[in-house]
């Protein structure tokens, strides 16, 4: 028995020292108790259900190859990144409710109910690890759109308020004002007069009559504003009758990224009017991924109806026009490899286009290895760029890129979506990495032949 | 009534019974759930073509997976293709689905069937093994895909156990070998063994959907 | 009462050699699977036995099991045997009728009491005793009545042994077997139709040489004759193995001798010495002469499926349950579906 040392007294009243694991943010929305918040996240994500997406739930063989496809999964070896299981409160519930056998799991309580617990865990899954790049529906044997049950899924986190904060500060912002990053309509003509002046380019603005609606996103106004410049000149230089307007600028959508379809119509309705006001043809969209998804594919859903013009990605406006010799553009000089955005190529349909663009620009074209309609995201889409506890996740996933692009040894390396543009200056900046992304629309813009005004 | 006759009479009926009705029920129950109308303008006419392509393309994995997932993807092809053999090219089978289709095909040689036999009950066996071993199916794992393997395994094995006999008689055998494939109607619809009449809808939907947009499936 | 000659007496006044004899005792030996050392056993108990005394009793049958045992073109030394036993009573061999007969049987059960072996061919109707009657007796009275002092039940062939045709559904008669009836007695079951000639004499030697019965298997069949199925030790099974097999009685594969599963054979589940034993002293048997198996020595193998229907055939009814449960089905599913479209909606009323 030792004697207690009188130098040093035992305190046993102070706070004791001890690793503290690092508080996991569970970010909450509004004041709903919590039963109510898992009432609104599974009627929510059930709302909507019909046969595809019931035979979605019911057709899993949780063979797990969807894990293999994944770039959270494969570089990570976390198993709860496997893509179906980011879905697994889900599909417990559609079983549960809607599915055919679905009294008799209740009767016989063969699932669980989902608990709060259940939902704040798994907030991370279906926001920060997952980018609804679609490479776990194209692996799956069953045909499962995978990523397009986890947008689902956030219809349901969205209104049990259960998204990451950034995520929600910022689509609300985009509800009440239109715009997601502060760009009001007045500030869009500021820049707009701006990079007319600097690059000494006709931009025309709120015309009444035009065939061509071309829109912009926030980033590109935001952080590239020479692509409204690029895009003036490739429009100017097509002879096309077209306009920005005020009233209709916006191309992103935060509503379709944090999972609110109320605030998605909203934004979608705005471009939709503009065209429709101004008895546009066309609506070029700008180098964005999700702004083609949701209009191109949901827009005319959100409206009701057929939308009454054509709408384009503006890689796609620029294959058809230079496929047509409507612009022409000199021969670049360099070797060049192009990083497909996801929701442009693989989930929108459009890999082609960028294909045709780079061909008339006559580079060394270098696809990368699993490039075009297989390639690896970028990690920063579906909104995971904008979620700061996400980035350490989204750095690692980045390696993948890195390695992708570097085994072509290209000169350049290029892409047409400003989210994607942004997550690699982003992880550029992290690594130190030697290769800037460029963009497709800005290097036809900057080779057009002369003679085009 | 001895356990042959109980098991060839009124459980195989039984079994049929539920097997019919379960997988209808559930059929039904998915494609009357709502329908969702695309007013977006089609890249390219999608129909039943494009759902009929993704159900016979899905089979095959595409070349960017395919390293990844060779392992399993293997495995199961050798369980189904050798199910499949066993099934439907095992003479005694065939006459079996002869007794009410009313038609027959011609089978394989008994040997060539117990080597698909085995086959496919090692590659059912691997299958199992990594769903206990590997971390993501460990995760992801329920009841219902470790029954479903065994209720599909047990019908191969107690088949192959006929000619082996194992000193049991081959009526009690043969009662066993058809009351494990009665267990094996009997669940079908229920549980992931129904993916043999999902994996239409399944790929189907999204065949269309897709096609639709041109988009790769 | 006459001192009866012993079989070894009777048999050296038949003209049958010792030589013939003691082959006869080697084959026996061999088929009961016994070692050549109690060959000189079976002789000397076959030489010394008195004619033991034997009450045939037929019920509901044909009379094939008495024809098979009885028929022979030349004379078997099976045959001699049989004369040898002392056959007290046996309606179709028998020379004398009514009172006489009955006297007989009741004279032969009183001096043997407890000595006598009852054979029966044919099964007993229940429904109504008046269906078969002998002198006046029910078939089931008179097995009760005769096997009360026996010491021991043969059941020859498979009416008797397990209710045979007229027990097959509908079953008008109530048939049933001697087992069913005989409790309290062995009874060793022959079943067969008709049986193999050298499987009765071998059971009734076996009686003879030991005073006991020989091994039975679970449906109380001799396990020597009756231990393997047709299938196991039947010469066609290579052509099950290599899927070699006639698709009509004329075929080519027919003629080539291959597998008659897909003909309806039975031998997968029929236990019998057919295969191997075979019939009029080894020539043939069914499968050789090109006939599937009927599985006749097994219970109820006259409902276990059509003759000619693969043994793998399920035994479905009509499609019309089987619709049923089709509708059954759609109305599940609608009713799932629309449940699920009602909460759906409610949802989307109340948020």
């Amino acid at each position: 028995m030792t004697t207690v040392d009188g130098r040093h007294k035992l305190d046993r009243e102070a706070e004791r020292l001890a690793y503290k694991p690092p508080e996991v943010r569970h970010d909450k929305q509004g004041d709903m108790d919590s039963n109510e918040r898992i009432d609104k996240a599974m009627w929510n994500f059930l709302k909507n259900f019909n046969t595809q997406t019931a035979s979605y739930l019911d057709g899993c063989l949780h063979c797990g190859m969807c894990a293999d496809a994944c770039h959270f999964h494969v570089r990570t070896d976390d198993p709860q990144y496997t893509p179906i299981w980011k879905i697994e409160l889900f599909k417990r519930t559609y079983k549960r409710n809607v599915g055919p056998f679905a009294f008799f799991y209740r009767l016989l309580g063969l699932k669980r109910k989902v608990t709060i617990e259940d939902l704040e865990e798994w907030q991370h899954l279906i926001y920060d690890s997952c980018t609804v790049c679609g490479r776990c529906s194209l692996v799956c044997p069953m045909g499962i759109d995978i990523a397009g049950l986890v947008s689902m899924a956030r219809h349901g986190m969205f209104k049990a308020g259960l998204i990451p904060h950034e995520l929600h500060e910022v689509a609300k912002r985009a509800a009440e004002t239109g715009t997601p990053l502060g760009i009001t309509p007045d500030k869009f003509e500021d820049r707009v007069d701006w990079m007319a002046d600097e690059h000494d380019v006709e931009i025309p603005m709120d015309v009444d009559k035009a065939d061509v609606l071309a829109v912009m996103s926030s980033i590109e106004i935001q952080k590239y504003p020479q692509s409204i410049a690029a895009t003036a000149k490739i429009l100017n230089a097509a002879g096309e009758s077209w306009t920005f307007r005020t009233d209709g600028f916006e191309a992103t959508n935060f509503g379709l990224l944090s999972g609110n379809p109320e605030w998605q119509k909203t934004a979608s309705m705005k471009l939709i009017d503009a065209a429709v006001k101004i008895g546009a043809k066309t609506l070029v969209l700008p180098e964005c991924g999700h702004a083609y998804m949701a209009l191109r594919w949901m827009g005319a859903n959100m409206y009701g109806k057929p939308l009454p013009f054509k709408v384009l990605h503006i890689s796609e406006y620029l294959a058809d026009a230079l496929n047509t010799g409507k612009i022409t553009v000199k021969k670049v000089d360099k070797s060049v490899t192009y990083h497909d955005p996801c929701q442009v190529s693989r989930r929108g349909g459009a890999t082609q286009a960028a294909r045709d663009v780079i061909r008339h620009l006559g580079v060394d074209f270098r696809e990368m290895e699993y490039g075009g309609d297989y390639n690896w995201c970028c990690g920063g889409g579906g909104g995971v760029v904008t979620i700061t506890r996400a980035d350490p996740l989204r750095h690692r996933v980045f390696k993948l890129k890195m390695d992708q692009v570097e085994s072509t040894e290209a000169d350049e390396l290029l892409s047409s979506c400003a989210n994607c543009r942004q997550s690699f200056d982003d992880c550029q900046e992290h690594f130190g990495w030697d290769y800037t992304m460029g963009s497709l629309m800005e290097m036809v813009a900057e080779n057009l032949e002369e003679g085009q005004s | 009534m001895d356990l042959l006759e109980f098991a060839r009479g009124p459980a195989l009926q039984w079994a049929a019974y539920i097997l019919v009705a379960g997988s209808i029920w559930r059929i039904v129950g998915i494609l009357l759930l709502k329908e969702k109308s695309d007013f977006s303008e089609p890249r390219k006419r999608a129909g039943l073509g494009s759902a009929l392509k993704v159900v016979y393309t899905r089979s095959f994995t595409a070349p960017p997976f395919a390293k990844a997932t060779m392992y399993p993807k293997m495995m199961a092809y050798v369980q189904h293709v050798g199910l499949f053999a066993v099934v439907f090219l095992f003479v005694p089978h065939i006459m079996f689905f002869k007794g009410f289709l009313g038609f027959e095909w011609p089978g394989l040689p008994n040997s060539v069937i117990y080597v698909f036999g085995v086959a496919a009950v090692v590659a059912s066996l691997a299958l199992l093994i990594r769903r206990v071993t590997s971390p993501v199916l460990r995760l992801i794992s329920n009841f219902d895909d470790y029954f479903s393997g065994f209720v599909a395994i047990l019908p191969i094995a107690t088949g192959l156990l006929i000619p082996v006999r194992l000193g049991i008689r081959y009526e009690d055998l043969l009662a066993i070998h058809i009351l494990s494939v009665v267990l094996f109607m009997i669940w079908l619809p229920f549980g992931k063994l129904g993916h043999v009449f999902l994996v239409f809808i399944t790929r189907g939907t999204t065949g269309i959907a897709f096609e639709r947009r041109g988009a790769k499936t | 009462m006459k001192k009866t000659p012993t079989v070894g007496e009777i048999l050296q006044a038949k003209g049958v050699s010792r030589r013939g004899f003691l082959k006869y005792c080697a084959t026996t030996a061999s088929i009961l699977a016994l070692p050549p050392s109690m060959i000189p056993r079976i002789a000397e108990a076959i030489e010394n036995a008195r004619r033991p005394s034997v009450i045939w009793l037929s019920f509901q049958e044909c009379t094939g099991c008495t024809e098979s045992l009885t028929r022979s073109a030349s004379p078997t030394v099976e045959g001699l045997i049989f004369d040898a036993i002392s056959l007290d009573y046996h309606h179709t061999l028998q020379a004398a009728a009514g009172d006489q007969a009955e006297a007989a049987r009741h004279a032969a059960m009183e001096e043997n009491d407890g000595s006598y072996l009852v054979l029966v061919d044919g099964s007993i109707p229940l429904a109504n005793p008046g269906y078969s009657t002998i002198a006046g007796i029910s078939n089931v009275d008179m097995l009760k009545e005769t096997v009360a002092g026996a010491a021991a039940v043969v059941s020859i062939g498979s009416c008797a042994a397990f209710g045979g045709i007229p027990g097959a559904d509908p079953n008008p008669t109530g048939a049933v077997s001697v087992m069913d009836i005989v409790t309290d007695k062995p009874v060793v079951n022959v079943p067969g139709c008709p049986p193999i000639p050298m499987v009765m004499t071998a059971v009734l030697t076996q009686f003879l040489t030991f005073g006991t019965l020989p091994d039975l298997d679970k449906h109380g069949r001799p396990m020597a004759f009756y231990g393997k199925t047709i299938h196991d030790r039947c010469y066609r099974r290579p052509f099950y193995e290599q899927g070699r097999f006639a698709e009509t009685f004329d075929d080519e594969g027919a003629k080539a001798g291959w597998c008659l599963y897909k003909l309806g054979c039975k031998g997968p589940i029929t236990y019998n010495a057919c295969a191997t034993t075979k019939w009029n002293s080894g020539t043939s048997f069914p499968i050789e002469s090109g006939h599937p198996c009927l599985g006749c020595s097994e219970p109820n193998f006259w409902d276990k499926g059509g003759f000619y229907e693969p043994l793998s055939t399920g035994k479905f009814d009509s499609g019309e349950r089987l619709a049923g449960a089709a509708a059954a089905g759609v109305a599940l599913g609608v009713a799932a579906a629309a449940a699920g479209r009602r909460k759906q909606s409610k949802f989307a009323k109340e948020g």
